[in-house]
């Protein structure tokens, strides 16, 4: 196909790897070693692995592009997506790959972070509870303040990719914590002025152990999350938000 | 044997499956969606631009309605599409887009006073109205007259997937995730629903519904580079065509996206263009005003894709490891921009290539994007073969799209043709009984168990990954932009020899539960049944209408040609689909055939044409002068669209001009 | 999951208790570490500290009243009980919670996490050092002063005591004030948080240098006497 490429050098990749559903399987490391190519991604290297070395490894991808969220994993330390990260991005060559903790593991790398999400969703009504139902779709549509808009795709980015909650240390010591991803969406929907809630409603959800007032600000949240969202400053003000509901 | 019933059955839990999901949840019917993976993570999430809706609340979409974005369509389809439907869906448009809002999509707003734009590589200021402050904004799309692609900066698609879903989980729809369907239950009259496999456990189940809606996307990965989803692999169309009976509309009609990052193929939306993004070749020249001085590079996406590709043939192109590719250059939109409304652009090349796009130009080349070809459905969405199943979005061949779909139209779809279709499928839940045969069930479960024990227990040897690989090499090589018959002869004649290894899989992972080997074995024959139907279909087109493209057949027949490919696999064991044709009816057409606008205007015209350019002028000139566009359109082609979306939009253009009227009077 | 409404109003209270409380004894902290820093200016000035300490501009015979320190020790203690016991419902108290941190911090490479490791684990410490600092002070508050606490200080070996005290608060306290500050949204910015975690290095750096360089200062006067 194309020219000649110049040879790459030896990749080592260190893989976790444990069936659940295999009678008698043990959680262990695997190394395997591939070849690199130009501009190879961990995406591209655990397509290769399985089709040429072991067809039994799980992962997921769908997007590949870093957009759906669903190949986030432990990479040499860090949580994040494996779609776009690089090889080259490792001087040594040597790359450890984790699945992500805090999730039901469903084999290997892959993890159950779609029922998580869907389980919280539905535990912290993550959606918009509009003001009224009096909708006319025929009808000119309400407007909106732009810088509003603006700010809410802004908090809306957020993937679900679940890294946030893998590099919380107190998500992984309570199960109940709702983590920065539930935390992050409450705050956007109560800034939505298309959202009825009052403050009052959003305190019953999060004003608690379980949430703003669980979170010991580690900030592996904010270290970590993949498309920059600004964690820090949206728990801090739902904080503040939610402390002064104490007072009121 | 695992027996779920339901009312309405959605395979797929994109934009357009859920939204059906939704519609028929509304009317209390109960709803079952399934999905390969969680729903938020489907493709519907990539699309980054906007979707088309005619509101006109900018000032460079002043003017617009239904009839220009209809025509828009149309002419796109370089028409090849169903013109009642694609009425339909400008119509609905500008309602899903209002009711999106009111699910909680946060719609770039409209500020105003002055803004300034880039238009043909020159700022521009444009002043929006007092009036349209804090209403929907649009922004400028290929081969659109107006202003007219919705958008939440350039992640609409991620934007409109949350707030469906969001709203499908607070109306307790549940979605069946990592459940791969993987047969039609169906009597050769009546579709019952699916056999599924969990691609966690393993597990088998029979999901038995009234109606059963695909809406599992397009069918990109059959080609090896493709902007799609890896999941995006047709499998939806190929539940169809293993039926036997269902008919795919169009398969031939891929679309390759201009702007597609070299080498791995993730797209860059087309509102870099329309935002005002140029084209650059190796010499730094921009050289799309050359080709299409008129529309530059906001041309059709197939013309763009084209062009480049010609003037890459010339030698023109910017060489790299991974062969020729141009320069998409969006510097000139100032950092700003980039970092707010192409943040997603932005956030691509910072990861895969490494460059600043506000300082770099970006690798780009035309690379697989979309199928216009799918399920064929009538306008409610049914399949015309099979009683109760229905099809929605790019799984679909609803036709509003023809040979070539415009930017922000397949968003625009999903979203739009899932409320229409919805309200059909709940009808039709509504109308019909559950029939169950559990012996017709018994024994299209039995065969997909047969088959899993084949591959497991089997003595093939054959990889799923190898196979896959040529295919998907085929498809690049011989059924890309340009066509011509002795390649696609070659691409069919390779397709058949993969069809037949396939028979001899083989698996070194036994595993019977989570096995990623399985699922691509499962995966790659019905996938290779697809890319033949594709590959036929366009060997079989003898001319050129949108994104099929035939060297050896450059002009548009539309005296032989006006028709729409179907294609069905009646013998299981046979190598190649039957080729039907539907004929496409000039007389009923609203805007007859006729010049696109790009390049010389050489298509071979339709003997009826004529006839009905007179009949339409006959027809208008019979109506007073004082009817308007409605009753217009009426009398040209009457549609019908489910009751609840018949009234008319309302707009801010009208409205305006009411007020000034009113002041006159 | 209803909880009552009271209830549910105690975990903001708890922790904006927890981090009240913080910021009081740090604030404490510096300004009880700059007092006996005094001793670095000479033995008046550190004279004269303890003596303002125990109010003698009040008293006639000007030698004040040392029962005001057992006062402050009895009700820093006190604020340390509540802080203690707001701080411990976050700590991994069982096992299961302690398997599961030692597992994220074997996985996961964080900072920020690992500062709050640091941070809890000299709590730990100060919980069972500060105890026995309090005791001895609060019980002889009139032996403050540059030879009594040198005696102390060095006669006794309680500087075994007081040197790691001296790091596990100062770590603690400064750590403990950025976490607050960043908590409640003091930094707006990514940036504005590096500065503040640099902030809070230089602090615990100062104090410990401050701290070691007093109870250097203190050795002259033991040995004098």
């Amino acid at each position: 196909m194309s020219q000649q490429a110049p040879k790459g050098r030896m990749l080592t990749f260190n893989i976790f790897r444990y069936d659940p559903q295999e009678p008698g399987d043990k959680p262990k490391m695997v190394k395997y070693q591939l070849e690199e190519t130009p501009g190879m991604t961990v995406f591209i290297a655990l397509n290769r692995l399985r089709e040429e070395q072991d067809t039994s490894l799980q992962f997921d991808f769908v997007c590949r592009a870093g957009i759906c969220g669903s190949c986030a994993m432990v990479i040499n330390g860090f949580p994040t997506l494996a779609c776009r990260t690089l090889t080259s991005k490792y001087p040594k060559g040597d790359i450890m790959l984790m699945p992500l903790p805090g999730f039901e593991l469903i084999g290997d790398l892959s993890v159950n972070t779609g029922k998580f999400m869907r389980e919280l969703a539905e535990r912290l009504k993550l959606w918009l509870h509009p003001i009224s139902d009096d909708m006319d779709v025929h009808r000119l549509e309400a407007p909106m303040d732009p810088a509003e808009a603006a700010k809410l795709y802004e908090l809306e980015r957020c993937v679900e990719c679940g890294v946030c909650v893998s590099a919380c240390a107190t998500a992984q010591m309570r199960d109940t914590f709702v983590g920065a991803v539930g935390m992050m969406k409450l705050a956007r929907f109560e800034l939505d002025s298309r959202d009825g809630r009052e403050l009052e409603d959003f305190y019953h959800v999060i004003g608690n152990q379980d949430g703003v007032f669980g979170c010991m600000t580690l900030l592996g949240c904010q270290d970590n999350c993949p498309k920059d969202l600004p964690h820090m400053q949206q728990i801090a003000y739902l904080r503040r938000k939610m402390a002064v509901t104490l007072i009121s | 044997m695992k027996l779920i019933y339901t009312d309405s059955l959605v395979i797929g839990a994109g934009l357009a499956g859920l939204r059906v999901a939704i519609a028929s949840k509304e009317r209390g019917l109960d709803t079952v969606v399934l999905s390969l993976i969680p729903a938020k993570r489907s493709h519907s999430a990539a699309a980054q631009g906007g979707m088309q809706a005619s509101l006109g609340n900018t000032v460079k979409g002043m003017g617009d309605d239904e009839d220009v974005h209809f025509q828009d369509t149309v002419k796109g389809s370089d028409w090849g599409c169903d013109q009642e439907v694609a009425r339909m869906f400008a119509h609905c448009a500008p309602k899903a887009v209002r009711e999106l809002a009111n699910w909680g999509v946060p719609w770039t707003r409209v500020t105003k006073g002055p803004r300034q734009v880039v238009v043909n590589a020159e700022k521009v200021t444009i002043e929006e109205a007092e009036e349209a402050h804090g209403l929907i904004n649009a922004r400028d799309f290929g081969g659109t007259k107006k202003w007219r692609t919705c958008y939440t900066a350039d992640g609409t698609g991620h934007s409109l997937l949350y707030a469906v879903d969001n709203k499908a989980i607070s109306m307790d729809i549940p979605v069946h995730e990592r459940m791969e369907a993987l047969s039609l239950i169906h009597d050769g009259e009546r579709c019952h629903g699916v056999v599924a496999r969990c691609l966690i456990t393993g597990e088998l189940r029979a999901y038995v519904a009234k109606s059963t809606t695909i809406a599992t996307g397009g069918y990109g990965r059959i080609y090896e580079v493709s902007t799609n989803a890896i999941i995006c692999e047709g499998i939806g169309q190929a539940l169809a065509l293993e039926t036997g009976v269902v008919k795919l509309g169009n398969m031939e009609a891929v679309q390759f996206h201009p702007t597609a990052i070299v080498p791995v193929g993730i797209l860059t939306t087309e509102g870099c263009r329309g935002d005002g993004g140029l084209l650059r070749d190796k010499d730094g020249h921009r050289f799309m005003p050359d080709y299409e001085p008129e529309k530059k590079e906001l041309a059709s996406r197939d013309v763009v894709s084209r062009r480049m590709t010609e003037h890459m043939r010339k030698g023109k192109g910017v060489d790299s490891p991974y062969g020729p590719h141009l320069w998409l250059d969006i510097t000139l939109l100032g950092r700003k921009h980039v970092e707010t409304n192409l943040r997603e652009v932005k956030e691509i090349c910072e990861n895969f290539l490494g460059i600043d796009p506000a300082k770099d130009w970006i690798p780009v080349r035309p690379t697989q994007h979309y199928s216009m070809g799918g399920i064929r459905t009538d306008a409610t969405g049914q399949n015309p073969q099979l009683k109760g199943l229905f099809s929605v979005g790019e799984a679909a061949c609803w036709d509003m799209h023809g040979f070539n779909r415009l930017g922000g139209n397949s968003l625009a779809e999903t979203v739009v043709g899932g409320m229409i279709i919805g309200k059909y499928v709940a009808d039709f839940c509504q109308q019909n009984t559950l029939e169950i045969d559990t012996g017709l069930v018994e024994s299209f479960v039995g065969k997909v168990q047969n088959e899993i024990d084949e591959l497991i227990d089997g003595d093939g040897t054959e990889s799923p990954f190898e196979l896959k690989k040529q295919m998907q090499r085929i498809m690049m090589d011989y059924v890309g932009i340009f066509r011509n018959g002795p390649e696609l002869e070659k691409a069919v004649n390779e397709l058949q020899e993969l069809l037949k290894r396939a028979n001899a899989l083989g698996l070194k992972c036994k595993k019977r539960h989570a096995n990623p080997e399985l699922v691509e074995a499962l995966r790659v024959k019905r996938m290779l049944k697809v890319a033949l139907t594709v590959a036929a279909g366009a060997a079989a087109r003898t001319e050129s209408r949108g994104a099929h493209a035939r060297e050896d057949f450059p002009q548009r027949n539309d005296k032989d040609w006006l028709n729409r490919t179907l294609a069905s696999w009646p013998d299981a064991e046979a190598l190649s689909p039957t080729l039907e044709y539907e004929q496409l009816d000039v007389m009923k057409m609203e805007l007859p055939p006729g010049y696109r606008g790009y390049g010389i205007n050489n298509a071979i015209a339709h003997p009826d044409t004529e006839k009905r350019e007179l009949q339409i002028t006959a027809v208008l000139s019979q109506l007073g002068d004082d009817a308007d566009r409605h009753e217009r359109q009426n009398a040209l082609m009457p549609f019908e669209v489910p009751e609840a979306l018949t009234p008319k939009n309302e707009r801010l253009s009208e409205m305006l001009q009411q007020q000034v009227a009113g002041e006159a009077k | 999951m209803r909880i009552i409404k009271n209830r549910e109003k105690l975990s903001g209270w708890l922790d904006i208790s927890q981090s009240a409380s913080g910021v009081v004894l740090a604030v404490f902290l510096w300004t009880h570490l700059l007092l006996v820093s005094s001793i670095l200016l000479g033995e008046q000035a550190m004279t004269w500290v303890a003596n303002t300490m125990e109010l003698s501009f009040l008293s006639a015979d000007g030698h004040g009243y040392p029962w005001v320190v057992s006062v402050i020790a009895v009700v820093i203690a006190a604020i340390v009980l509540v802080h203690v016991l707001v701080a411990a419902h976050k700590m991994p108290l069982n096992l299961r919670q302690q398997k599961a941190l030692k597992r994220q911090l074997n996985i996961v490479n964080h900072g920020d996490t690992r500062l709050w490791v640091w941070q809890a684990a000299t709590g730990v410490l100060i919980f069972l050092m500060l105890p026995v600092h309090l005791w001895l002070i609060g019980s002889a508050p009139e032996t403050i002063g540059p030879h009594g606490s040198a005696d102390r200080i060095w006669q006794q070996g309680v500087w075994l005591l007081y040197l790691p005290l001296l790091f596990c608060v100062e770590l603690h306290a400064a750590i403990g004030v950025y976490r607050v500050a960043v908590k409640w949204g003091a930094a707006r910015d990514l940036n504005s948080r590096n500065r503040l975690k640099k902030i809070k290095s230089i602090v615990s750096a100062i104090f410990i240098v401050v701290g070691i360089a007093s109870l250097l200062a203190f050795l002259p006067y033991a040995n004098a006497s």
